[in-house]
Formats: C-alpha cells, structure tokens, sequence
C-alpha cells in the first residue's frame, strides 16, 4: 500500500479517477514526480495536477527475475521500467510493464497506462505497449 | 584537508589505524559484537586505547546508533556523529571526522562499522533498509517499488539505459566481477575465491536483466574501523599516519530513480571533482582505488564520474584490464563487494583497503610504491556518494 501524505493524495485521488496527473509548479511551471512539498527550482509551495494523454516512452527498463517478497514470486518475469511520460515536461515515472512478452520490451518503446483498481480507494496506474490504432501520443 | 573548516599550517586530520572484524561469515557475534572487534583491533593498530578516544562515528539503521554502540562499547564521547548515506555512509563519517579533529572539536574520532546481515537475515539480497524487514519509509520515498522494483533492480535501470546510450555490453560489466575475484584470490578471508571468467558470470542467471547473480555482491557479515586523529598526536603512534587529503559527498535522491535527472550520472561526479580539488590531485594522481561494489555498473559509472576516463567509455575502460594490478587504475585490491566482503555498508572496507595499500601493508595486491588512493562509496539506489583521497605522504 502506498504512504499517501499531505503531497501525495492529489495523485492517489486521481489516480482512484483512472486520471494519470503530474504534479506542476505554478510558480515556474516546472513538473515533478514522484510528488513533492516543494518546488525543487524555484521553492514555492504551490502545486497543480496536470492530467496527462497516459502515453510515454521506455527510458530505460529491467526484466525482474528474483523476487526478493514473497508476494511478488508468481508474478515473475515481470518488467519494471521509467516510463518518460508524453506532456510531463520531462518527468518520469517507474512502473511496471504488463500484457506483453518481456522479451519484446526495448528502450524506446512505446507505451500506455492500463489502469488496475486494487480496491475502492486505490487504483494503480500500469503500462502497456501502444497497440496499432490505439492512442496516438506514441510519436 | 583542503575544505571547510581548514586553517592552513595548523592541525591536520589522518588515519592513524585501521582494521576489520572476522569477515565474511561471524554467527558467534552480534552487529554491537562486530563492531567491538573492529574497533579494538583499530585502536590496537593506533596503538591508542578506548581511553583516547573522545569522538565516535558510525551508521545504522536505527535511530540514535552511534549511542547504542557507545553505550556498548563504554564510550561517553563529546563528539559523534551517524550521518547515514547507505554506502557512502563512512567516506562521509571520516570527512566530517576529519573536518572535527581539524576544528578542534575531537582529538581521537573512532569510526566503527558493524554488520551481521547474513548471519541474521540470510541470503537476501540489499543494501539498504527496503530490505530489512519491509519497514516502509516515510512519504513518498517508495514510490517507485509499488510497482515491484527491487533494489537490483534500480541498478539494473541504470545498467541498461548505460547501454542504450553508450553500448555497453554484459561482457564488459562481467570485466569488473572477474578483476575483483582476480584480487580476492590473494586474499585469505574473502568469501569467493575461485576463479571466474566473463562467461561465468553472463552465464549465471539473470537477477534483473542485465544483471546477472555474478554482476551482484556478496552478502556477508563484517565490519572494520578506523581512528581518525590530527598528523601530531599520531607523529609517535605506532605506525606511519595517512593523510586525509580531501574529501567530498553529494546526492542526487534517495529511493526513487524516477527522481534521479540522468540515470547514468552519479553524485560522484560532483563530489569527485571536488574531493580531487580540496587535495590538490587530478585522477591522473590516484595509484590505487577502492570503489564501491555493489553492482558492477556501479563500478563503471564511478570510474567514469571520477574522471578515470571520459563517460560512456567506462566498460571498455574495466574489460581492458584497467582496474587490474597492472592496469591504468588498480581497484578493490582486496575482491572488493563483489567477491570479499560485502555486509551492506562496506564504505569502511574501502578506507582500511586504501591505508593498508598506502602503508605497503597489502601483500599480492600491493600497488608498488602507492602513495595516493581514493576510497569512494556508492549508496543508496546510485543515491549519495562520497569521496575521500588519502596520502602516505604529508600535503
């Protein structure tokens, strides 16, 4: 379960909306993630959740092999990746990668989020690759 | 040591005695018992008794740990310190040692480390305190392992974008594991000592691609210690002081590598440069190197950001025999993390490496006539980093 906080709970709420935000500076327009107090560049405090097209690229990725929780043994392999989100000013966003052969990830690789409801309360945002004729933000 | 803190001409910090614990399995201690027995043998190298000692540094992962192991060990310093940077956490004790004993404010720091990792918690992989026994960190510092990261697995993130940028290859990383058990071989308390080859270790099963069981280190019990005091107080100890002669750490984000700005940049390209300024050396200086092990990436992003060579040429820089005895820079001459010894923090092995290696005490490993080392810690997720230069020689 994620530790939501005073900084966290926009994104969380969003995200229990299937809505994938980013957390932007309206002092300098500058985006972060993961979600933070402070604007690392400019300082102020106040903050806006951009909602984003849910596309973006591979930046880089790992095929896990060994789980080190016993939890996450029967999902193995599974692939974790930083996704760099299109329309997120640069930010990215560590994620795992599902439907699809984890043989056929790649840096580059064009994705979409898929969204898993948890519970009520939670939803998780996942990614997939881009499928022919789906969303177009995979320029 | 050049830096802050530093008044010209007056006094100046060194390393005045070094030792580890029994390594790299000790079931008959505890983490407080491994500690003790660095730090006896440390002071015993000193020629200094826990009398001396008026300063006291150490990290862990409790609060108040440098008091809990001072209550143990019966110490009632009025300096102590317990900066905590994972990996790095020792490069960065003995930089503020130093920076203590120059000040005025210590005159014998002892700086222990402790680990039963093994003996406690059996073969899990981890560095840090996501694996000890799933204690969540506050806020959002574990964003990214919801989604079933691991911490071989934030080194392989970094692995394999280093790949895609630079090209890379599995066969050049497995170079480092292969140099590091080279070096264990000679020495008798290593916890791997056979042989490998670069097939063994692509060969070995993936752990989080790319990163194979041999790209990882160790998991082992263990500790060491050294005692930091100035140049005149230990002119007539028992064996020939190491000058600290500059130091320097930086951090670019704990846990999340969603926060780190280039995945194939560490902090050690801040703190590096900077250590290298404060003691008056380029890298071309350095004879011999202890950096941290964790991953072999690790290794790769460390000689890179050093300044051992230029980035992106770090694995054809380690599969050229650079980090070998007779290579271009000489490193973890004792099997390192990777093959020695490796209990979660090792930051304070890579100080005992350098001044043995400083001292001519290193035996098949000695770098003839060394006379400046660097010992570099990694922590973390590539989190923080610390760089200390040491000298057999006065500056």
């Amino acid at each position: 379960m994620p530790a939501v906080n005073a900084e966290t709970v926009g994104w969380w709420e969003a995200a229990c909306e299937h809505r994938l935000v980013v957390q932007r500076c309206t002092g300098c327009g500058r985006t972060r993630h993961p979600p933070g107090p402070v604007c690392p560049a400019c300082r102020s405090t106040q903050a806006a959740w951009d909602e984003l097209a849910g596309t973006g690229f591979v930046y880089t990725y790992t095929v896990v092999l060994q789980a080190f929780l016993p939890a996450l043994a029967d999902r193995l392999p599974y692939v974790v990746a930083a996704i760099e989100l299109d329309g997120a000013g640069g930010a990215r966003m560590v994620s795992d990668l599902v439907d699809m052969d984890p043989a056929d990830v790649s840096v580059g690789l064009a994705v979409e989020v898929v969204w898993e409801d948890m519970s009520p309360e939670l939803a998780l945002p996942r990614f997939r690759p881009v499928r022919a004729g789906g969303a177009e933000a995979g320029h | 040591m050049s830096g802050p803190g530093r008044v010209a001409g007056r006094r100046r910090a060194v390393i005045a005695g070094v030792a580890t614990s029994d390594y790299p399995v000790v079931p008959e201690l505890s983490e407080h018992g491994v500690h003790g027995q660095a730090a006896d043998r440390a002071l015993a190298d000193a020629g200094l008794t826990m009398a001396d000692v008026d300063g006291y540094a150490s990290a862990g992962f409790f609060p108040m740990y440098a008091a809990g192991v001072c209550e143990y060990l019966g110490l009632h310093p009025t300096y102590f310190d317990e900066t905590n940077a994972g990996g790095a956490s020792f490069e960065v004790l003995v930089e503020h040692a130093a920076y203590a004993v120059e000040a005025g404010a210590a005159e014998v720091v002892l700086v222990t480390y402790g680990s039963v990792q093994l003996s406690q918690m059996g073969r899990t992989l981890g560095t840090g305190a996501a694996s000890r026994g799933g204690t969540a960190a506050p806020g959002p510092a574990i964003h990214d392992a919801l989604w079933g990261n691991t911490l071989v697995g934030n080194y392989a993130l970094a692995a394999r974008r280093h790949m895609h940028e630079y090209g890379t290859t599995s066969e050049q990383l497995a170079a480092v594991a292969v140099t590091m058990r080279e070096h264990a071989a000679s020495n008798p308390r290593a916890q791997k000592r056979e042989p490998i080859t670069v097939d063994d270790v692509v060969s070995s099963r993936l752990v989080a691609d790319p990163l194979h069981k041999l790209d990882c280190c160790v998991i082992s019990d263990g500790g060491a210690a050294c005692v930091v005091t100035t140049a005149e107080r230990a002119a007539d100890l028992k064996k020939a002081p190491v000058h600290i002669l500059g130091a320097a750490h930086a951090t670019t984000h704990q846990m999340n590598l969603s926060a780190m700005p280039d995945l194939t940049v560490t902090g050690a390209a801040q703190c590096g440069p900077l250590a290298f300024a404060r003691a008056g050396i380029t890298p071309a200086d350095v004879d011999v190197a202890q950096l941290y092990d964790s991953f072999t990436i690790t290794v790769v992003l460390t000689v890179e950001d050093l300044g051992f060579c230029a980035k992106g040429e770090g694995g054809a820089f380690v599969a050229d025999g650079g980090l070998g005895l007779g290579g271009r820079l000489p490193t973890n001459t004792d099997g390192g993390g990777l093959s020695a010894c490796h209990p979660g923090m090792r930051g304070m092995f890579l100080i005992h490496e350098a001044v043995r290696q400083l001292r001519g005490e290193a035996g098949p490993t000695q770098v003839p006539g060394a006379g400046v080392a660097v010992a570099h810690g990694t922590g973390g997720m590539l989190s923080a980093s610390a760089t200390l230069v040491l000298g057999r020689d006065a500056p």
